[in-house]
């Protein structure tokens, strides 16, 4: 599965990939290093938002300009990073915000509803109001992953990253992004279904708390 | 005055859990701080009080405004466990807090085997 995303990425560009394993059981940290690209690997699941950032810093320690961060499922087209990081590149913003469609057909209607509610929370506490505030495909200077500096380790890490893109003023621009649903995307067990997002949303509300 | 086995044995668990508390405080153990302590000697010292005057119910009762003695002790009953759950909540999230931290570490660690010769060229980034 892996595999075919690196072979995707590479195909739409000259990128430096980096898989994160997420304490995964499965065979995708091998497959990633077979693709000859930088894999690391976390060896217990401490969730998206963790391994993002393992990510990021990892691109940061490769000395990386512009960190795209995208989901390892398929869902998202890697020919879309050339939009995401065109704005960083011309020095219009900080942070690319992909946004997936959210109509009826190429979005499952109960994705459409939570993303909204996702939208409205994320707006009432972190005070921006984003298209798509669950969209994992961004895209950031270095300089913005560098102040972006969130300790949220689960879904609710993109929220958080608005909210750092909110108190450190950095600018953000939205572009529209292509979106597959896959039967794995769909399947997987660690998705943000419906009883995952109200766990983000209790972790949004506690996190205001402690 | 009569004494009830109840009183007995509120009694001797406040006196254990005050004197745990005190000898970990005192020997100054990791992770023992004034406020924990704190906490011990109002929970278990107000306890032991209650049990040793049950009638001190009522002067607490007119304190806080609650004419019912025993809802009042109720109330602080809940708010104390309140605190203790907001309390262990907030350990347990600076603790998930290390351990991915601690992960993260470990497989940035590795971040040079990561690497099998040149992977894609370095431009931008993931």
């Amino acid at each position: 599965m892996i595999g075919d995303v690196i072979r995707e990425i590479r195909a739409a560009g000259k990128y430096t990939i980096i898989v994160v394993d997420d304490g995964s059981r499965d065979a995708t940290y091998f497959e990633a290093l077979a693709e000859r690209v930088v894999a690391i690997r976390h060896k217990i699941n401490r969730g998206k938002g963790a391994a993002t950032k393992t990510g990021i810093i990892a691109a940061k320690k490769f000395g990386a300009e512009i960190v795209v961060t995208m989901d390892g499922d398929g869902q998202h087209d890697p020919t879309d990073i050339e939009a995401l990081v065109a704005p960083i590149q011309s020095g219009q913003c900080d942070v690319v915000l992909g946004c997936r469609p959210k109509v009826r057909g190429e979005m499952p209607f109960i994705k459409i509803i939570a993303n909204k509610i996702g939208n409205i929370v994320t707006w009432l506490f972190y005070g921006i109001h984003v298209s798509d505030s669950q969209s994992g495909f961004r895209a950031y200077s270095r300089f913005a992953a560098t102040i972006i500096d969130t300790k949220a380790d689960k879904y609710e890490y993109d929220s958080k990253v608005i909210r750092e893109i909110n108190n450190n003023r950095l600018s953000f621009v939205e572009v529209p992004i292509k979106v597959r649903y896959t039967e794995y995307s769909m399947g997987k067990p660690q998705k943000q279904g419906f009883i995952n997002g109200i766990k983000t949303l209790i972790r949004i509300v506690w996190g205001l708390v402690v | 005055m009569k004494i009830h086995v109840y009183q007995i044995i509120i009694i001797c668990v406040s006196a254990v859990m005050l004197f745990q508390g005190s000898k970990e405080f005192f020997k100054r153990e990791t992770g023992q701080t004034f406020l924990k302590f704190a906490v011990r000697v109002i929970v278990w010292g107000g306890m032991g009080l209650i049990a040793i005057y049950p009638n001190s119910t009522i002067y607490f009762a007119k304190l806080i405004g609650i004419e019912d003695n025993i809802n009042a002790v109720i109330l602080s009953g809940f708010l104390l466990v309140f605190l203790l759950i907001f309390k262990l909540l907030s350990a347990i999230e600076k603790i998930e807090q290390n351990i991915s931290e601690l992960t993260r570490r470990e497989a940035l660690s590795h971040l040079d085997e990561a690497l099998p010769g040149d992977p894609d060229g370095h431009g931008k980034g993931k």
